[in-house]
C-alpha cells in the first residue's frame, strides 16, 4: 500500500519535474511572476482592464520586431542580434516618406515601401558577411548592428533632410532624435477597427497587421522553400546532401529577417507615435531576442506560438510591474526586474546544450 | 625572385596588421586638421595611458586560454567600484584607500569571476556573446544592490552617497580625497608633461608577472587549453577549471584596472562607468593589432597610443571638418564598434579558412593512403 | 590540493586582511574645523585669540583666522598636529604653538576650539563633532542615467 503509493507519487513527481525541464524553469518563472502580478493588480488599486489594455497595446507594437528572430532561427543563423540593420532601413524608410511630402495613412504606406528595397539590400549584404563566419553570428550580428546604428548617427547628422518637421529648427539641418508624427502616421493601424469597452481598448487593426504577417511566416515556412530552410537549420549537412542551397536560404532568411525589422520598427513607432533616431535602436535586438526565448524558443528553434506567447508575456512584465511594484512596496524596481529577467533569459538559452549555431 | 618574394612579405605584413595602419592613418589625417599642440596631445595621450593600460592588460589572460575577448571584464569593474563606494562611504583617503579598495575587491571579483567562468563552461564556442550577454544580466544585479540594497540593507552613512530618499546610492560619487593619489606621488614632469611614474610601475610590474604567467605551469596549461580543448583533456589538464581561474584572474585584475581608473578620474559615474569600459578597452586592444585569439603586451600599449589619439582628436578634427562637433563624437564610437566588428570577421574567417585547409589535408592524406592500397 | 598549497592561501588571505584592516585605521580620513572663538567652560571664560595662523608641514601659511573666524584642514590617519602663531593682542609678537591630539575614528569632521586647547582643559571642553547640513543641491533626487546616450561623449 505505502509502496504503491511512493511509486505513484515519484512517477507523478518525476512527470512534473519532465514538464518542468521541457518547459524551463526560468520560463516558468516569468510566467508565474506575470500571473502573480495579474493577481495582485487588482489589489494594489490598478485596473485590471486598463492593464490588459496596455499590454496589448505593448504586444501590438512589437511582435513585428519579435517575429523578425523566426526566419533566422529557423535557417541556423541564431538569435539576429543584428535587428538594428533592419530598424534603420524601417527608419530611413520612415524619414524618407516624410521627407518626400507623404502624410497620413499613406505615408505609413510608403515608408514600408520606401523601407524595403533598403532593407533587402542591406539584408542581402548582412546575409552574404554571416555566409563568409558561420559558426560566429550571433557575435558579429551584434557588432553588425551597433556599427550600422553608430554609423548611422552620423548620417542623421550629414543627410541633406529639409522637412522642417523633422530637422532641428535653430540650424535647418540634422534630424532630431525624436520626431513626432502626428499628422503622419500615428496610430494609423491602432485607431482602424479599434474596439474600446470601459477601460478595455483593443488596437484590432494592429493585431491584424500582425496575423497578417505572422500568417505569411506561418504560410511560408510550410512551403517548399520554407521547410528547406528549416532543413538548413536543423541539419546542414543532410540538406546539403539533399541538394538544398545551403548559402542561399541562409540569405533568405536573413534578407526577410532584416526586411521584417524593418517593418517591425514602424509598427511600433506608429503605436508609439514618434520616430526615435541617432541611438535608440541601439538595444532593441535585445527585447526581442529574450522575448521569443521566453516564448519557449530556443536558439536553434522558433515557431510562431513562441512570438505570440514571448511577447505577451515580456510586455506584460514590462507594463505590469512598475504600476503593480511601485503600489506594493512603494520602489520602481522594473527597470531591473527587466532587466535580469530579459537578460537571464538570453543567458540560459545560450547556456543550453545545442548543435548547429553559435 | 627575390624581390617578389620581399613583396609577398610587405603584403602579408599589410594585411596581418590592417587595423593599426588604418588608425595610424585616421590619426595621421585627423591631427594637423584638429590643430591640436604636440605637447598637449603627448600629456593627454600619457595620462590616458597611465589610466586605461592596467585594464586592458586584464584581457590578455583570457585570449591566453581561448576564450575570447572577455566582455566580462565588466564584472570586474563593477567589483572595483562596489569597493570603492564602501571606501569613499568608510571615508578612508589617499593611497590607504586605493589599497583598501583593491583588497576589498578582490572576493567580489574572485566571486562574480567564478560565477562568469562556470556560466562560460556551460557556453564553449560562444563565449563572446554569452559573456557580453551575462555583463548586462550582472549590470541588472549591480543596479538592485547599488540602487535598492545599499543603504537599506547595507549600511552606508553619509549622505554625499546615499540618494535623499534614504536607499541607494548617488548617480556620481566623489572620490576627490584620494582623486590621482597613484598618478601624483612620484610623479616627474618633462617638459610639461606630466608622467605618473608610480601608476606606470604598477603597470610594468603587471606586465612582468603576465611575461613569467606564460611560463608557469598554469600559464602553459592555459594556452594548451587554449590551441585545443580535447587534447588538453588528454594530457591530463582539467580543462574546466583552467578556464575558471583565467576567469577569475582577468576579472581581479579589471577590478584593480577600474579602481586605477577611477582614482584618476577622480568620481565614479555609479550608473555607467562600468558599461562602456569592456568595449572601449576591447576597441583598444584590437587597434593595437591584437585579434581574438592572439595578443601581446606590445599590442596593449600601441592600442592605447593609437586608441587615444583617435579619441582625443576625432570629435575636434570632425567639428572642424563639418562644423559640428557631434560628429566627431558619434565618428569615434562608430569606429570603436568598426575595429571590433572587422576584428571579429577577420578572426572567424581565418577560423574557417584555417579548417577547410585541415580538411584538404585530411582528404590528401586518406587519398594517397587509398593510393597506396 | 595538499595542505602546503592550503597553508600558503590561508596566509596570503590573512596577510590581506590584515593590510585591509592597516588601510582603515592609517587612511581614515578627517576635516579639522580650528575655531578661534570665545569658549566659556565651567563659569570662565577663554577669549579668541587677536589672530591665529594655520601653517603646514613645510612651514607655508595655509590661513590667518581673526577673532570669530574658523579655519579648515584635513588629516589622513587619528594624529594630528599643526603649527599654530597665535597674536594674542594687537601689535603683540607672534607666539608658535604646536596643536597635537589625537583624533576619534568616528568624526569625520571635528571643531577644535584654539583657545580652549590652548589653555589646557579637559578634551570635551573644546573638541565637538561637526555635523555637516546637506546643501540644496544635495538634497535633490537624482535618478540614474538612462544609459541612452552615455555613448557619445563617454569619457574613456
Amino acid at each position: 500500500m505505502n509502496e504503491t503509493l511512493d511509486r505513484t507519487n515519484l512517477t507523478l513527481r518525476d512527470r512534473l519535474k519532465a514538464a518542468v525541464e521541457s518547459f524551463g524553469l526560468p520560463r516558468l518563472i516569468i510566467a508565474g511572476f506575470l500571473l502573480l502580478l495579474f493577481i495582485a493588480a487588482p489589489f494594489v488599486g490598478s485596473d485590471f482592464w486598463t492593464q490588459i489594455s496596455n499590454t496589448l497595446n505593448r504586444f501590438s507594437w512589437n511582435a513585428v520586431m519579435v517575429l523578425a528572430m523566426v526566419p533566422m532561427i529557423h535557417s541556423g543563423c541564431g538569435l539576429n542580434f543584428g535587428l538594428p540593420l533592419g530598424i534603420i532601413s524601417g527608419l530611413l524608410g520612415a524619414t524618407l516618406s516624410i521627407e518626400f511630402g507623404f502624410t497620413g495613412p499613406l505615408s505609413f504606406l510608403m515608408a514600408i515601401v520606401i523601407s524595403t528595397p533598403i532593407s533587402l539590400i542591406l539584408g542581402a549584404g548582412y546575409g552574404w558577411l554571416l555566409n563568409k563566419i558561420k559558426g560566429g553570428e550571433m557575435m558579429i550580428a551584434t557588432y553588425v548592428g551597433f556599427s550600422s546604428v553608430s554609423f548611422m548617427c552620423m548620417m542623421w547628422l550629414l543627410l541633406p533632410y529639409h522637412s522642417p518637421t523633422m530637422v532641428w529648427g535653430f540650424s535647418g539641418k540634422g534630424l532630431r532624435t525624436t520626431i513626432s508624427l502626428e499628422g503622419f502616421y500615428d496610430k494609423v493601424l491602432a485607431n482602424f477597427l479599434q474596439i474600446n469597452i470601459g477601460n478595455l481598448s483593443i488596437p484590432t487593426g494592429t493585431l491584424l497587421f500582425f496575423a497578417l504577417l505572422a500568417f505569411g511566416m506561418w504560410a511560408f515556412l510550410h512551403t517548399k522553400t520554407g521547410t528547406a530552410m528549416t532543413a538548413v537549420g536543423s541539419n546542414p549537412t543532410f540538406a546539403k546532401a539533399a541538394g538544398v542551397n545551403v548559402d542561399k536560404m541562409r540569405l533568405l532568411s536573413v534578407m526577410l529577417s532584416t526586411w521584417l525589422a524593418a517593418i517591425g520598427i514602424l509598427v511600433y513607432e506608429q503605436g508609439f507615435g514618434f520616430i526615435q533616431l541617432y541611438m535608440a535602436p541601439f538595444y532593441m535586438a535585445l527585447p526581442a531576442v529574450s522575448a521569443i526565448l521566453i516564448g519557449g524558443a530556443s536558439v536553434n528553434k522558433a515557431s510562431i506560438t513562441n512570438v505570440i506567447i514571448g511577447t505577451i508575456l515580456f510586455q506584460g512584465i514590462v507594463t505590469m510591474t512598475p504600476t503593480v511594484m511601485n503600489n506594493m512596496i512603494h520602489m520602481d524596481m522594473s527597470e531591473v526586474i527587466r532587466v535580469v529577467a530579459s537578460q537571464g533569459m538570453i543567458l540560459y538559452a545560450l547556456t543550453r546544450k545545442t548543435e548547429g549555431a553559435k | 625572385m627575390k624581390n617578389d618574394n620581399f613583396g609577398k612579405k610587405v603584403v602579408g605584413l599589410i594585411r596581418d596588421n590592417t587595423v593599426p595602419l588604418m588608425f595610424i592613418l585616421i590619426c595621421a589625417v585627423c591631427i594637423p586638421i584638429s590643430g591640436f599642440s604636440l605637447p598637449y596631445l603627448i600629456n593627454e595621450i600619457v595620462t590616458r595611458m597611465g589610466r586605461n593600460i592596467f585594464l586592458i592588460l586584464a584581457l590578455l589572460i583570457p585570449i591566453m586560454s581561448g576564450m575570447g575577448l572577455n566582455f566580462g571584464m565588466t564584472l570586474g569593474a563593477m567589483a572595483g567600484e562596489i569597493a570603492l563606494i564602501f571606501v569613499s562611504d568608510w571615508q578612508i583617503w589617499g593611497i590607504p584607500g586605493v589599497v583598501l579598495a583593491m583588497i576589498l575587491s578582490i572576493p567580489i571579483s574572485v566571486l562574480l569571476g567564478a560565477f562568469c567562468g562556470k556560466i562560460l563552461n556551460m557556453a564553449k564556442g560562444r563565449e563572446m556573446i554569452t559573456s557580453y550577454i551575462l555583463s548586462f544580466f550582472m549590470n541588472g544585479i549591480y543596479q538592485l544592490l547599488v540602487l535598492y540594497i545599499m543603504g537599506s540593507l547595507i549600511p552606508i552613512k553619509h549622505f554625499s552617497i546615499k540618494l535623499p530618499r534614504g536607499y541607494g546610492i548617488r548617480n556620481t560619487v566623489s572620490l576627490l580625497n584620494m582623486r590621482q593619489c597613484l598618478d601624483n606621488l612620484l610623479a616627474v614632469r618633462v617638459g610639461g608633461v606630466k608622467i605618473p611614474v608610480l601608476t606606470f610601475i604598477i603597470i610594468g610590474v603587471l606586465c612582468l608577472f603576465i611575461v613569467w604567467f606564460r611560463r608557469t605551469k598554469l600559464g602553459q596549461d592555459m594556452r594548451a587549453v587554449g590551441q585545443d580543448m580535447g587534447v588538453a583533456r588528454d594530457a591530463g589538464i582539467n580543462v574546466e577549471r583552467t578556464r575558471i581561474i583565467s576567469i577569475v584572474m582577468s576579472t581581479v585584475l579589471a577590478g584593480f584596472g577600474m579602481i586605477i581608473y577611477l582614482q584618476n578620474m577622480g568620481n565614479i559615474a555609479t550608473y555607467s562607468s562600468h558599461s562602456q569600459i569592456g568595449m572601449f578597452c576591447i576597441a583598444a586592444l584590437l587597434v593595437g593589432g591584437a585579434s581574438v585569439d592572439r595578443a601581446s603586451i606590445g599590442n596593449v600599449f600601441l592600442g592605447v597610443v593609437l586608441f587615444h589619439t583617435m579619441f582625443i582628436v576625432a570629435p575636434k578634427a570632425g567639428a572642424v571638418i563639418t562644423g559640428d562637433s557631434m560628429i566627431g563624437e558619434y565618428f569615434r564610437v562608430f569606429v570603436s564598434y568598426a575595429v571590433i566588428t572587422l576584428a571579429l570577421i577577420m578572426y572567424e574567417t581565418k577560423k574557417r579558412k584555417h579548417k577547410s585547409l585541415v580538411g584538404q589535408q585530411l582528404q590528401q592524406a586518406q587519398k594517397e593512403a587509398d593510393a597506396h592500397e | 590540493m595538499n595542505k602546503r598549497a592550503l597553508l600558503f592561501r590561508l596566509g596570503a588571505v590573512l596577510v590581506l586582511i590584515a593590510i585591509a584592516a592597516c588601510m582603515m585605521v592609517i587612511g581614515r580620513g578627517h576635516t579639522i574645523y580650528l575655531d578661534n572663538k570665545t569658549l566659556e567652560y565651567e563659569g570662565t571664560e577663554y577669549k579668541a585669540c587677536y589672530r591665529a595662523t594655520l601653517y603646514g608641514p613645510d612651514g607655508e601659511k595655509i590661513s590667518r583666522l581673526n577673532a570669530r573666524e574658523r579655519g579648515m584642514s584635513t588629516n589622513i590617519g587619528q594624529s594630528f598636529s599643526m603649527t599654530v602663531g597665535i597674536i594674542e593682542q594687537k601689535d603683540a609678537d607672534e607666539v608658535m604653538q604646536t596643536i597635537a591630539l589625537k583624533l576619534p575614528y568616528n568624526m569625520d569632521g571635528i571643531i577644535v576650539n584654539i583657545p580652549g586647547y590652548l589653555a589646557g582643559l579637559p578634551q570635551d571642553a573644546w573638541m565637538s563633532e561637526f555635523v555637516a547640513t546637506p546643501s540644496e543641491a544635495e538634497l535633490q533626487e537624482e535618478a540614474p542615467a538612462d544609459g541612452e546616450d552615455v555613448l557619445a561623449g563617454a569619457e574613456f
